[in-house]
């Protein structure tokens, strides 16, 4: 008996949200009006994504016998994008500033980088430049810890 | 027609002295700084240095104006040769073989031939435009919301046709792109999909959502490599190969023709056209040439084509704010500003009563180009070292830099968090075969397509009949199902003929 590998299922698994994203939103947008205006792109283009996912899942149906393709660690990519998430959920309160300074001294700690000098001088230091010539570029104010927010 | 004293009266205007040209340097490495620094847009660095046009003669502003345009549109390559993230929408194309070229090691010869194409391309353009702009702002007018719709969705189509063997993800990727594009307020005054989040009742930020979508994902990727370049040879910055790929540029006559024809016609569609016209460029490219599969690995007549046709629709988006009024982005948006701050309206009045001052931007642009070689060819030896940075340096602050730009470019926190959420999007866009530039293409594109939706039926009282009387929106319809089925129904049609 014929089975799907576990990238197979993977695909399929995101195949099924995608298209669960797409309904709901057609869903969301028809309560929201009915109007030939309000649907008038959503509507069609949802019930395209419909027979595309079809296709999809036939497509992978007759693919089933093949061997996953080799691609990066799942585990080696999960810290990294928990990192990325961390940072930006708490630049409102970190500010540019620290949370910025933060990141960088995490990641390079995390990815073997045990040079004190290097490690707080570079996030000291691109934390610092990045955050001073946004601050000036901007028309409007940087969040901030230490930095003063407005120059 | 030309009108030779108006042409007279124009060199005089720019070669009567030397004080126009002062600014146009500046101008041009403004705009190579805010293109090649991702999150810094062309049309921010423009509404920046407005204020500071009030202080010069109209001339000169535009002159300022038009050398940071062209130092933006040139400078969105280099990251996205670099670090796959296309300073604009008008650069994907670029990435997609650039970048691979960077990873072999071909950064130097990458961004040389990148320089080239563009600064012949704006030549080309410029003087396509000297000679066309009566024409084009003619064609440009026949375009109606109809047309504007098919032309959209013939862009997304276009780049979900190069998804190969996953053409229906490819396909389906560029609809889910149209369909986030939509999210926010509708025209019929109601909210969709925000989730009740207030960030999202202007819609999903396109830029920041564009920047997750290819470069942080395409980060996470190298997470275990330790540098951009794996032969420690090839990770050195030569200023004589970026040169001699600069000259190596010539020898891709036709793909630079190609793109600067699309560029200049594309490009002159409001709103739409340097997004689409790189990646038409890009896919007539890869389709008229003797080995196809080699694009999106590194062919440098890739980078060529994408390079020719968004240096060449800056000259046709100036066609259409010249000759009507009408900005074809934030970057002539800006312009147009400009024109109200010296009370001078666009459109076919201002061509008639001042064809000089139209020529002399035209002619500006032509020495806009030859100090662009200038300026790029001591600017991208120092970029180029982006290289030699441990992968473990670059990551983190590559990430930094594209959430300082998203906050940069929605005022809030909308879009870090736009940049976070579509990152991981991207990355599981790409490892599960789906199109990124599609999906890109769609977000950047799906709130148009659907205000021009929107008025077609308006226009036409619900009737399809409609559509039989805009004959170029039937041929763009035509285009699109060529371009989506044409190779696979020629090559069913071969082998059926072979058997």
């Amino acid at each position: 008996m014929t089975t799907f590998n576990k990238h197979q299922i993977a695909d399929l698994l995101v195949l099924t949200v995608l298209l669960a994203l797409v309904l709901g939103y057609c869903w969301d947008a028809y309560n929201a009006s009915s109007q030939v205006i309000n649907l008038i792109l959503v509507l069609p283009l949802t019930g395209l994504v419909f027979i595309l996912c079809a296709i999809e899942f036939i497509n992978q149906w007759r693919k089933r016998d093949q061997q996953a393709p080799e691609l990066e660690p799942f585990a080696t990519i999960v810290p990294v994008v928990s990192l990325f998430a961390a940072y930006v959920v708490t630049l409102p309160w970190l500010g540019f500033d620290v949370g910025t300074c933060l990141f960088i001294a995490l990641f390079l700690w995390c990815h073997g980088e045990r040079r004190w000098r290097w490690l707080l001088g570079y996030s000291l230091c691109f934390a610092s430049l990045m955050t001073w010539f946004f601050s000036q570029m901007l028309p409007y104010p940087l969040p901030m810890l230490i930095l003063p927010t407005e120059y | 027609m030309i009108d030779v004293d108006a042409l007279h009266s124009g060199l005089g205007l720019l070669f009567s002295s030397f004080t126009p040209w002062l600014i146009v340097i500046p101008g041009i490495l403004i705009g190579l700084i805010f293109g090649a620094i991702p999150g810094l847009q062309i049309s921010m660095a423009m509404a920046i240095f407005l204020p500071m046009t009030l202080y010069m003669d109209f001339m000169q502003a535009m002159l300022f104006l038009t050398a940071i345009f062209t130092g933006g549109s040139f400078g969105g390559s280099i990251p996205a040769i670099l670090m796959n993230i296309p300073g604009t929408s008008s650069s994907i194309a670029t990435a997609f073989d650039g970048y691979p070229m960077s990873r072999k090691g071909e950064h130097n010869i990458a961004l040389g031939i990148a320089l080239g194409s563009s600064c012949i391309a704006v030549i080309i353009g410029y003087s396509m435009l000297f000679f066309l702009i009566q024409p084009i702002s003619s064609a440009v007018l026949t375009l109606g919301p109809a047309e504007m719709s098919a032309v959209v969705l013939w862009g997304v189509t276009l780049i979900a046709s190069l998804s190969g063997a996953h053409l229906a993800k490819g396909i389906m990727s560029g609809l889910i792109g149209l369909l986030i594009g939509t999210v926010g307020y509708s025209e019929a005054g109601v909210a969709r999909g925000t989730l009740g989040s207030a960030y999202l009742l202007d819609g999903i930020p396109a830029i920041p959502a564009m920047m997750g979508m290819f470069a942080a994902s395409e980060l996470f990727k190298l997470v275990n490599t330790q540098y951009l370049v794996a032969d420690s040879s090839a990770r050195k910055v030569s200023v004589r190969v970026i040169f001699a790929s600069f000259k190596r540029a010539v020898t891709y006559p036709w793909v630079i023709l190609r793109g600067s024809v699309i560029g200049i016609f594309v490009g002159a569609i409001p709103g739409v056209g340097s997004s689409v016209a790189n990646l038409l460029s890009y896919i007539e490219t890869k389709r008229k040439d003797k080995n196809p599969e080699s694009f999106g690995k590194g062919n440098p007549a890739g980078v060529v084509a994408s390079e020719a046709a968004n240096s060449t629709s800056e000259a046709g988006s100036m066609a259409t704010l010249l000759a009507l009024g009408i900005p074809g982005g934030g970057a002539t948006a800006v312009m147009l500003a400009a024109f109200a701050m010296h009370n001078i309206t666009g459109g076919p009045q201002f061509i008639r009563e001042q064809t000089d001052v139209v020529y002399a931007i035209i002619f500006a642009n032509f020495g806009q180009a030859f100090l662009l070689i200038a300026l790029g060819l001591v600017f991208i030896p120092l970029l180029a070292n982006i290289v030699k940075v441990p992968m473990t340096y670059l990551i983190p602050s590559v990430l930094a830099l594209a959430v300082f730009g998203a906050f940069g470019l929605t005022g809030n926190m909308a879009g870090p968090y736009t940049v976070m959420i579509f990152s991981l999007i991207g990355w599981l866009f790409k490892r599960f075969d789906y199109s990124v530039p599609a999906a890109v293409i769609g977000i950047l594109l799906g709130n148009m397509a659907e205000s021009n939706l929107i008025y077609t039926y308006q226009i036409s009282g619900a009737q399809w009949s409609y559509l039989l009387e805009r004959p170029v929106t039937i041929g763009i319809i035509v285009l699109l199902f060529v371009s989506l089925l044409g190779g696979r129904l020629v090559n069913a049609l071969s082998q059926t003929v072979k058997k």
